[in-house]
């Protein structure tokens, strides 16, 4: 039985589309990654590079969202945040890093390109780039890390953007992005809170200066390093977001992209605990792990989890799928939804991943395992999202008017 | 300001060695091993940068001595009153560094411990293998092989299984063990081993406490393979990999103490390793207070350092507050195995137990404050730069070994409850 009849989720929001796409990327990850795991590792040149490829380029994901008159494929409607959840639980199940940088270059697109929305002039200006054939579409996201304080600024001036950031911590490819997207302070609002844009830099734009990559709990196809902006310019166009719906519109996008990778990395979690459950045998028992009351309590709760998130995720999928029943997906309410599916759906992971690795034991930490890896990404993913006690903040702030900032 | 020694020990009963010990052991960390441990992960086939700290607080501090008797050249500790609680100062200082080389020290005399520690030396064996680890300047290591592929676990839990599902046989012949079985995942294997202690039956498949054996083999007798090193989620430091034992033949005299003897400190392994275990999580949660009490001084946010943020504060209380009852629980629990007049002897079904609770209540905690710690330290939390998720990926393992987690709580309700067959 496969995960998508086991775990349930709402089955009439997916497209026949949606259902090709799951399954043959199910393809891709079985066959381009975890096959070949065991022998290369986390290999970037010999696995990972390769299988972004094939996935971004080969079978296209990074056209997919993209403007079919920019070179795409035309699904660039809010009806691809439940394509997107599809996709990114089978891209994630074969590697979560993929699929991080996959979110993040969904995110960005779903601020340049959304139909009807559309910035022409940014959707001009990084066309050959996400249309294109064989340039891998790298994208890094320059985010807060504490919550409402920008790492850049930015300033318009003679119709062009500048933008300054010392030595900023990307969420992810600061080593290897064809794009910045960095959310700035500055935008020049008087309404307070509202002065934050997005500014889409190229990655050859003047004034960029990429940091020594550094090393990281996991992640593996998530070359990072730190981001100097010393008045990197981009025309007045290529500000992408403006406001702080705007920019919370990229951040709710992304927050379903880091849900759904990790509803990805759980359902592989859920494969390798099976196979353990079902084969191994406790000796004084004479019995295996899953016919075994204690391990098999632990062994339900990872399967409680994984049910939960991913209709959780599924869930916000479909509100953000859907502006004209929910509203925008950068209305207070939904940015505090994705908001806490995101953290909800983490922490579930660190709970359920850390619980099947208690119980295979010496197997749970040994990297031919391959359970661990699924832990350390899934913990970088929560780390994504910043500290959860400011993240409850924003909980506080539109469920109770609060003014704790 | 605050510093890790503000966390709480019980005074009055530290080893009279604890102050000039711990300083000692805490320089090497600062110098050894801190400034290099976070390129650990890419030498652990290697050990190039991981050898020569432990040549030096091993070999030439002379750490891997203290077990054996004096007039051995060891320092005696086998036979001091203070020997767990002085063990667990160490541990913790060695692991606030880096809890891979803490296991990795300490197992080095966790098979030893059978044979160095009063009230059950056995001289003979101290005189045999004492030249292995007092005569020289570099680092010496010795491992317990335990787990076989069938099962870690079982091995381990003796009130249950007893022995029964032990493949690893040693026959006698002669005056001679012959020992075949193939062991997997002993700390100090994956190549560095010089001498084994090997859990043996002497009748395959008995229940039998006299047919359990734990017999010693130095590393280079014919017929001993060590596989390479395994790759894992941490712990660098700590080798581990697959031996093959076929037609080793050793003296009689290498089985630790003999019928029934051998199964009853064995126990006292298990409750060794269960309350280091606290040690090795307790030092690296206080290298998770360190960097943490820097980042969030450091960092700033809505104009202030992030410590003051009130929310903030919480989780930094909660994270404080565990470090300080793990402290507290990890000595208490050394003192208890120190004082075998009051609590009982160290093999003992209670002091058995009781360590596996620590232990286990320990890593439950230690996960969750570094868990907490990461996500304090937004994205960074993942860069190694910051340390907390080095400790975080080996204090994984530290949860996970010597039977997993629900072995831990299988043998504390079974103890404290009255269980008759969990």
């Amino acid at each position: 039985m496969s995960e998508h009849e086991i775990f349930p989720c709402m089955y009439e929001w997916l497209t026949d589309m949606d259902v090709s796409l799951a399954g043959n990327l199910r393809r891709w990850a079985d066959n381009e990654v975890m096959a070949r795991r065991l022998e290369l590792k986390e290999s970037y040149e010999q696995l990972l590079e390769p299988a972004m490829r094939q996935l971004f380029l080969e079978i296209g994901l990074q056209r997919l969202l993209w403007p079919e008159k920019y070179g795409g494929d035309g699904h660039n409607s809010p009806k691809a945040a439940v394509t997107m959840v599809a996709a990114l639980e089978q891209v994630s199940r074969g590697d979560t890093s993929i699929a991080l940088l996959l979110s993040s270059m969904w995110a960005l697109q779903s601020c340049m390109a959304m139909e009807g929305k559309e910035n022409h002039e940014a959707c001009e200006a990084f066309a050959e780039l996400f249309g294109s054939q064989d340039t891998l579409a790298i994208t890094s996201l320059v985010l807060p890390l504490f919550r409402d304080e920008p790492q850049a600024r930015a300033k318009l001036a003679k119709g062009a953007w500048s933008v300054e950031a010392k030595s900023a911590r990307p969420l992810a490819s600061g080593a290897d992005a064809a794009v910045f997207g960095v959310l700035c302070s500055g935008a020049g609002s008087d309404i307070p809170g509202d002065e934050v844009c997005v500014i889409a830099l190229p990655a050859a734009a003047k004034g960029i200066k990429r940091g020594k990559p550094f090393l990281k709990t996991g992640m593996a196809a998530d070359r990072n390093a730190p981001v100097s902006f010393d008045k990197a310019k981009a025309p007045e166009g290529l500000c992408v977001a403006r406001g702080l719906e705007a920019c919370r519109g990229m951040l709710s996008w992304l927050y379903l992209g880091v849900a759904a990778s990790t509803v990805g990395a759980l359902f592989a979690a859920y494969e390798i605990l099976k196979e353990w459950g079902d084969n191994r045998v406790i000796k004084g028992k004479g019995q295996t792990f899953k016919n075994n009351p204690l391990t098999s309590s632990v062994m339900a709760e990872v399967a409680r989890e994984i049910s939960v998130s991913r209709m959780l995720t599924c869930d916000l999928g479909r509100v953000l799928s859907e502006p004209g029943i929910y509203g925008p997906a950068g209305e207070e309410g939904n940015f505090v939804l994705a908001e806490m599916v995101a953290n909800t759906v983490t922490l579930s992971a660190e709970k359920a991943i850390g619980g099947a690795m208690e119980m295979m034991a010496s197997a749970g930490y040994a990297t031919e395992w391959n359970l661990e890896r699924y832990w350390r990404d899934t913990k970088t993913l929560q780390v994504c999202l910043g500290p959860y006690e400011l993240a409850k903040m924003d909980y506080a702030r539109y469920f109770y008017q609060s003014e704790a900032r | 300001m605050r510093t890790i020694d503000d966390f709480t020990r019980p005074l009055e009963y530290l080893s009279p060695m604890d102050a000039p010990l711990r300083k000692v052991v805490r320089e090497w960390a600062d110098n050894e091993v801190i400034p290099h441990r976070r390129k650990f992960d890419e030498d652990y086939e290697e050990h190039k940068l991981i050898e020569p700290a432990f040549d030096k607080l091993m070999g030439e501090y002379g750490m891997q001595r203290v077990l054996f008797p004096s007039d051995l050249g060891g320092w005696g500790m086998g036979g001091s009153n203070y020997f767990a609680t002085a063990a667990y100062m160490l541990c913790e200082e060695v692991s606030r560094a880096d809890s891979g080389m803490g296991v990795a020290f300490a197992v080095v005399h966790w098979p030893l411990l059978l044979i160095c520690v009063e009230p059950h030396v056995n001289r003979e064996l101290c005189e045999e293998f004492a030249p292995i680890f007092c005569s020289t300047t570099k680092a010496r290591f010795a491992a317990n092989a335990m787990t076989e592929p069938q099962g870690g676990a079982d091995i381990e839990n003796m009130d249950i299984v007893r022995g029964s599902t032990i493949q690893t046989t040693a026959v006698l012949d002669g005056d001679e063990w012959v020992i075949n079985g193939h062991k997997l995942w002993p700390t100090n294997s994956g190549g560095v081993c010089d001498l084994f202690g090997v859990v043996c039956t002497t009748r395959a498949g008995s229940n039998d406490p006299d047919d359990f054996a734990f017999i010693f083999v130095p590393a280079d007798t014919p017929g001993v393979t060590q596989g390479p090193p395994y790759q894992k989620a941490g712990m660098a430091a700590d080798k581990n990999g697959d031996i093959w034992f076929e037609n080793v033949r050793v003296p009689r005299p290498y089985r630790a103490h003999g019928p029934g003897e051998d199964l009853k400190y064995f126990k006292e392994m298990v409750a060794l390793g269960n309350t280091m275990s606290v040690a090795f999580a307790g030092g690296a949660l206080l290298n998770v207070y360190e960097r943490l009490y820097e980042f969030v001084t450091e960092t700033t946010y809505k104009g202030q350092p992030l410590k003051e943020h009130d929310a903030v504060a919480g989780v930094l209380a909660d994270i404080a507050t565990d470090i300080e009852v793990i402290r507290v629980v990890g000595y208490q629990n050394a003192r208890m195995l120190d004082r075998t007049d009051l609590y009982g002897p160290r093999w003992g079904e209670e002091l058995v137990a009781k360590s596996r609770a620590y232990k286990y209540y320990t890593c439950d905690r230690a996960m969750d404050v570094t868990g907490k710690a990461m996500n304090l330290l937004s994205n960074y939390g993942a860069d190694r730069d910051w340390d907390i998720e080095k400790h975080w990926r080996d204090l994984k393992i530290v949860q996970l070994w010597l039977g997993g987690k629900q072995l831990g709580q299988a043998e504390v309700a079974r103890f404290f409850f009255d269980l008759e067959t969990v």
